[in-house]
């Protein structure tokens, strides 16, 4: 029963930046991988403002959402200005320089220790409180990202998706609809940035190294990129396999190259499937 | 200053010059053509009209402001509706989407005045008989139906400067009388067409005036029969006689 409520709840968690990577990544086929390093630059100047340097913890929001939308508009802002590869290479850049800075800048980090003894809210002390509140928080921002997909928004990421050039003849500007599109991927890093730390009692570094962006990306594209149901159906199946290998009769140390491995494959394998989705054939003009 | 006025354009890329000191004006409700050879630069200039490409001289003036260095969305809001050669319709969204994507996409100001968006989008698609196929795909679409749709939404979208390229390109004969019936009612509407086409008969009957580009300059304009006799055009189109 507490495998179950730990499942449930390290899906909820993840669902929502997972699904606001989706509205960049999988609608809007905006080719960044930096979801994890806006989860960092959220989750960072909140918890540590909090934790390390006493904050109320309406200023840690404040500066956790402060950070997480400048470092969205600077991504929005590259995806503008870069071809897709550029802006591929440059997203990773962006998510490996907060890590590093994370991990080294030791006096205010606390580097690869990460920032124990994260508070959580007294009212949701007990797991099953804190499963339920986490499951009321994730719900009303998957309807609002869903409600977001379903608007006049919506259509034109798609529009501009589909061909950049016949959408912005049409008056749709591409500036606002990536600015308006990275905000909402930040505001998902935000609340996962929220709520992990709080669920794992720890900030670490190792909740955003590579792997999890990979994890994130592989979640977007087996669920179909741009589903949003898809995205949170292949999170809870992916959820579920990541965390089910820990009951395996296998050591510690063959359980992470098994889980790579595993991901891998998916992933490779996921790609291929939806690599008409992934990479439409560009239109002329 | 005409309604649409290009100075002096000219556009170079890795130093090849692709036009070269381009100036013409389209007046208010003129239906202009606009034709020359394969590669003497019409795409290209509607490129430029549209916001896709900087100009590396000259000027372009829409009612009056200079558009130069706006945007292509900037441009659209301001009235310049574009039809691509290749159907600029969004396959993989429905009929409907497809209209409401660009009713959507206009200015606050003009939103308002539009009144019930889905009303509109059923009378767009029923403009063009469509309705039926409103929540199918649009790549299900023929050619033909694509160009119709494309060229209703834009029609619809209050623009007022129509920038059509090519327009009966890959449209069936039966349904090119429907396109230039729709170029006809645009034409009613008092709207502007800048029109690229190689269907010289086509030309012929729906423009007033006709411009003819060559290696990226403006070598002719007139009327549709003033330039279709002239000697120019038969030695652009069919090289030079060597009997003359």
């Amino acid at each position: 029963m507490s495998f179950l409520l730990h499942l449930i709840t390290v899906t909820c968690i993840l669902l929502p930046t997972i699904v606001g990577y989706n509205l960049v990544f999988g609608k809007g086929k905006i080719f960044h991988f930096g979801q994890i390093g806006l989860q960092i630059l959220a989750a960072y100047p909140l918890w540590i403002s909090i934790v390390l340097f006493d904050q109320y913890p309406i200023m840690g929001l404040l500066l956790g959402l402060i950070s997480a939308f400048v470092a969205a508009w600077l991504l929005a802002w590259l995806s503008f200005r870069l071809d897709p590869d550029g802006l591929g290479v440059m997203s990773i850049a962006v998510h490996l320089s907060a890590l590093n800075v994370v991990l080294n800048w030791q006096s205010v980090t606390r580097g690869a220790l990460g920032v124990p003894g994260i508070p959580r809210w007294s009212f949701l002390a007990d797991n099953v409180s804190f499963a339920i509140f986490v499951i009321v928080a994730v719900s009303v921002w998957c309807v609002f990202v869903w409600l977001l997909d379903r608007s006049a928004f919506g259509r034109k990421l798609q529009a501009l998706s589909e061909h950049d050039w016949y959408a912005e003849a049409l008056g749709i500007s591409r500036k606002n609809v990536h600015i308006v599109a990275f905000l909402v991927a930040a505001g998902g890093a935000l609340l996962t940035g929220v709520l992990l730390p709080q669920y794992l009692y720890l900030l670490s570094p190792t909740d955003f190294a590579f792997p999890a962006m990979i994890f994130v990306v592989m979640c977007v594209v087996a669920g179909k990129p741009g589903s949003m149901g898809g995205a949170i159906l292949a999170t809870a199946l992916l959820m579920m396999l990541k965390e089910g290998l820990r009951l395996l009769p296998l050591s510690p140390g063959v359980v992470g190259p098994v889980r790579l491995l595993l991901f891998g494959l998916i992933l490779l394998g996921a790609v291929w499937y939806r690599r008409d989705a992934l990479f439409p054939p560009q239109r002329e003009i | 200053m005409g309604f649409l006025s290009i100075r002096e354009v000219s556009l170079a890329i890795q130093g090849h010059m692709i036009l070269d000191h381009v100036s013409f004006d389209v007046n208010q409700g003129e239906v202009v053509g606009l034709i020359g050879p394969n590669g003497s630069g019409k795409t290209t200039l509607f490129n430029l009209l549209s916001g896709f490409l900087a100009p590396t001289g000259g000027s372009i003036h829409f009612r009056g402001s200079d558009i130069t260095n706006c945007s292509p969305s900037v441009r659209a809001q301001k009235g310049i509706g574009r039809v691509f050669q290749n159907f600029g319709i969004f396959r993989d969204m429905t009929l409907e989407e497809n209209i409401l994507v660009a009713l959507e996409a206009l200015p606050h100001e003009q939103k308002k005045l539009l009144g019930d968006m889905k009303f509109l989008v059923h009378r767009t698609l029923a403009m063009v008989g469509l309705e039926k196929s409103a929540k199918k795909k649009a790549g299900a679409l023929s050619g033909g139906q694509m160009r119709l749709l494309e060229i209703a939404r834009t029609l619809k979208c209050g623009k007022d400067l129509f920038l059509l390229d090519e327009p009966t390109a890959g449209v069936s004969p039966k349904m090119t009388g429907q396109v230039s019936g729709l170029i006809a009612e645009l034409k009613r509407e008092g709207k502007t067409v800048l029109i690229i086409e190689h269907d010289l008969p086509f030309i012929g009957r729906i423009c007033d005036r006709v411009i003819v580009l060559d290696v990226g300059k403006v070598v002719l304009e007139g009327t549709p029969d003033e330039v279709k006799q002239s000697k120019e055009l038969q030695e652009i189109y069919f090289g030079a006689d060597p009997t003359t």
